[in-house]
């Protein structure tokens, strides 16, 4: 039929036809009743006891051997027991699915761990040594991508009877059983999942934890309670976690009530928003410190920060209450340390020996060093271009310098795309750089080796291979090494302390870093949702939600 | 020759043209791929593995091998179909990503073109009718604002008042996570609660396709407005119109039975081409509306590096936008006759 050879007719009985289905229509909806959505009209997010969290944060993969952001191993935590966890608010591990702390051979190489009975999969599958052995064997041999973690430590893993787990390390590694509380490091069903380099499952979770995975839509997961759950119950009745592309639909989803919850991520002037609104009773804030450390690294090996008076002179220079007013409102706990505060090893060695903002010995240093305003002490100072955040802190240092330094010391700002920036640090082109600090797991080691560590090193190129050449800082002393290796044999938590202790000195000596602050973590509440926390690991804790 | 036996040959050509449009695109794709900064290898393993660990994904993956072997990989899967698996969402292939999240784009693409052939056509007819008139400098106006206003503000600004200040429409989804989709084979929700009969998914999908599809379908009418009011003015001045005007045919009339089916031939092409890149993905809605279709999908791979979900939407994008430009050619020479081929 040709559209256009219609007679006159019948081209305005098709225009009557579409008029009355549009009459038919608008009136269909509008008698109708409207329909039971999470829309800012209707008002009420889930009305059956189940919570709905909004984030930007989509998972990638749920498949535990493959998760490693925040996103994926938020839902793989909540959906999965491991072998130990934390207790909200404490960096101190607890047992979980193992009935005890695991039992250490006398040379710091065997981990033997007792596990629970009675606990089953999502399937149906029974939870024992042989599906915790499997576990852990596809964590390392699928090469996702944390596998590297217990590559990197585990020599074998056996079970030694149905719920007896033995674990044999390549070297002591006192820090070993915080890895085991890693979210990925989660008994998975030997059913659902296969063995083999590159074989995962990234829509589905049969894990062993209090929710079970009931859908994954394309922004949208629906979780529910798992009914044979060994442990608490949960107190809601589920969760639903809705994705949305950007912070501004997370900021005005949580304002129009369409989700009970956001968390991740909203950015700085939004959060001060919502905690606005939190302290005149709209809804609740909290807030806890995270694990997230952000630092200014000092490559030295190019001049002038080869000089330690030039990396001293930036330490006492540097203003964190005021970079933290600028950059993240004050959303931060100022960290003068790389090891966090939430660890009790944590020593606020850079507030000791460099302060805040102390320009007169940041000039005396300099000009000691030789350093004038004829002959300044110039840094540049870069940053991957999609981060906002970390362009401010540069910007921030630069105008600081300018204004305290008396030209002594200028900062030149620079930025690269992140491909770029993240691939040029070890090869060492970056004087300076603003980074983050995303820890793989909860122990002092993992704020200290992959900084300080260094396993090869020449006079001339600094730090060939190790932890200090991938942060760029290209740091090597024998001194840190020995420290570092002593520490992660030490199986007494006070002399490990101790060694700690001596670690941060040397790190406040020789200043291949300036820590600036950890980020604290925000959670949006609406009135009448209750007990909402974080754990040490930044996760969501779901299981204690209620309203 | 005759007609039909020019068509013919003309739509046959037209057809084998199309691998070599379609082996262009994924050429380009393939080499600007390469060309943008970054490994694959950090993307799909992360910055702190060891570097023998990435190696051996290279060498699995075959990114060590020249580019022109790589090229040739590559054309050869694309020959059998193969858009690989997923490297952020290891194990999932590219196909079940293209066709989970496509029927979202298709949604949003066939309820934006709807009302922007509606409100376009509407308003550009209304201008052209009343020429030197307020509507005529009315029509005019709309469509120079709708075709200049950036899509991601004006969506910005309608959420803020439509969904945050007076609530009258949802905010950032498809449908409503307390509430499981409609469940059918399309994944058109409004199309599969038709299917299901479960008309209370139907109207709420609607309710959910609104703002985004009003947004898009308003800032495209501008196009089809101006294209409308243009060619309806020159053809209301053409020799046929002023004949029916003589014979006493009324004005409304000649306006919708004579003026109107010729001014419409020119908006098949441009309308083909919108509604080919609206399915190409319509970048900029769907993300300031959090709409989870297969741009969105596109912006997601591309900021994880994601090469071959990249290449495999791309190409899927430049397949659509190849048959939708023969199908628009043989339509349009089908339709008017002043068409040579």
């Amino acid at each position: 039929m040709n559209w256009f050879q219609l007679s006159a007719k019948k081209w305005r009985s098709l225009i009557q036809f579409v008029c009355l289905f549009c009459v038919c229509l608008f009136l269909v909806v509008s008698c109708s009743n409207r329909p039971q959505t999470n829309a800012p009209a209707v008002n009420v997010p889930a009305g059956d006891a189940r919570i709905t969290i909004g984030t930007t944060n989509k998972p990638r993969t749920l498949d535990p051997a493959d998760a490693y952001e925040l996103a994926a191993l938020g839902l793989v935590y909540n959906m999965s027991d491991r072998l130990y966890t934390y207790e909200p608010g404490s960096t101190e591990i607890k047992p979980q699915l193992a009935t005890a702390l695991p039992k250490v051979s006398e040379e710091g190489l065997t981990y033997t761990i007792p596990l629970r009975q009675g606990v089953v999969f999502h399937d149906g599958t029974p939870f024992n040594a042989e599906a915790m052995a499997f576990s852990i064997r596809r964590f390392i041999q699928n090469g996702g991508k944390p596998s590297f973690l217990l590559a990197d430590s585990v020599q074998s893993v056996t079970a030694k009877s149905e719920y007896e787990l033995t674990i044999k390390l390549k070297k002591p590694f006192a820090a070993f059983p915080s890895l085991l509380a890693f979210s990925g490091v989660c008994p998975v069903s030997p059913k659902a999942y296969e063995l083999g380099a590159g074989k995962f499952k990234p829509n589905i979770f049969v894990g062993t934890g209090p929710y079970k995975l009931a859908e994954y839509g394309t922004d949208s997961l629906r979780l529910d309670v798992f009914d044979k759950y060994w442990g608490e119950k949960p107190a809601n009745k589920g969760i639903n976690v809705q994705i949305l592309s950007n912070a501004a639909n997370l900021f005005n989803s949580f304002r129009t009530k369409a989700i009970d919850v956001a968390y991740l991520s909203l950015q700085p002037d939004q959060i001060r928003s919502l905690e606005e609104g939190a302290k005149k009773g709209e809804w609740q804030a909290v807030s806890a410190d995270g694990s997230v450390v952000t630092y200014i690294v000092l490559n030295m090996n190019q001049a002038p920060l080869d000089k330690p008076e030039v990396r001293q002179a930036i330490a006492f220079m540097v203003d964190r209450p005021l970079l933290s007013q600028r950059v993240l409102y004050g959303q931060a706990e100022l960290l003068y340390s790389l090891v966090p505060k939430n660890f009790a090893v944590y020593k606020p060695v850079f507030q000791d020996k460099y302060g805040d903002a102390k320009v007169d010995q940041a000039k005396q240093l300099l000009t000691k060093a030789g350093f004038s305003k004829e002959n300044p002490a110039k840094i540049a100072i870069w940053y991957p271009s999609n981060s906002p955040i970390r362009a401010l802190i540069a910007q921030t240092l630069k105008a600081l310098a300018e204004k305290t330094m008396d030209g002594i010391l200028q900062f030149e700002v620079n930025t690269v795309d992140s491909a770029t920036f993240f691939k040029e640090i070890p090869n060492g082109i970056y004087p300076a750089l603003a980074l983050d600090w995303y820890p793989d797991f909860l122990d002092p080691d993992n704020y200290i080796q992959p900084f300080l560590g260094c396993n090869k090193w020449s006079a001339v190129k600094g730090c060939e291979d190790g932890g200090s050449r991938s942060q760029g800082s290209f740091y090597y002393s024998d001194r840190m090494n020995e420290l570092i290796s002593q520490q992660r044999r030490e199986q007494n938590p006070e002399k490990r302390q101790e060694i700690f202790a001596q670690i941060q000195d040397l790190l406040a000596a020789d200043v291949p870093y300036v820590p600036l602050w950890q980020k604290k973590e925000f959670v949006f509440v609406h009135n009448g949702v209750k007990d909402v926390k974080i754990d040490p690991t930044q996760n969501l804790v779901y299981r204690t939600i209620n309203k | 020759m005759s007609r039909s036996r020019a068509l013919q040959y003309y739509i046959v050509a037209r057809l084998l043209l199309a691998p070599l449009m379609l082996w262009t695109i994924t050429t380009v794709v393939f080499l600007l791929l390469r060309a943008t900064p970054g490994d694959p290898a950090d993307a799909i393993l992360g910055g702190r593995a060891p570097e023998s660990a990435k190696e051996a994904l290279r060498q699995q993956l075959g990114l060590n091998l020249p580019l022109w072997q790589q090229y040739l990989n590559y054309m050869g899967d694309l020959l059998r179909f193969d858009l690989g698996t997923s490297l952020t969402s290891r194990g999932q292939n590219v196909w079940e990503v293209i066709w989970q999240y496509f029927p979202a784009t298709v949604e949003l693409a066939v309820c934006s073109m709807t009302v922007a052939v509606i409100v376009g056509i509407g308003v550009g007819t209304l201008a052209a009718s009343r020429p030197g008139t307020f509507l005529d400098v009315g029509g005019r106006l709309f469509g120079i604002i709708t075709y200049s206003l950036p899509l991601f503000w004006v969506g910005m600004v309608l959420q803020l008042i439509f969904s945050v200040q007076l609530g009258w429409f949802p905010l950032g989804t498809r449908f409503p996570t307390t509430t499981t989709p409609p469940q059918g084979f399309t994944g058109l929700y409004t199309l599969d609660s038709i299917l299901t009969g479960d008309l209370s998914k139907f109207f709420t999908a609607l309710y959910y396709l609104a703002l985004p599809s009003i947004t898009l379908g308003v800032l495209l009418s501008g196009i089809f407005e101006r294209i409308v009011r243009v060619n309806l003015k020159q053809t209301l001045r053409a020799d046929y119109v002023e004949a029916a005007r003589a014979r006493g045919i009324s004005e409304g009339k000649i306006l919708v039975n004579h003026a109107l089916k010729n001014a419409l031939i020119p908006v098949i092409t441009v309308l083909g081409l919108t509604f080919a890149s609206l399915l190409g993905g319509a970048v900029l809605t769907e993300v300031t509306f959090s709409w989870p279709g297969l741009a969105n999908r596109l912006y997601e791979a591309i900021s994880l590096r994601d090469y071959p979900t990249v290449q495999g939407i791309l190409v899927f994008f430049a397949a659509i936008v190849v048959v939708a430009s023969i199908l628009i050619d043989i339509i349009n020479a089908y339709v008017d006759p002043r068409i040579r081929y």
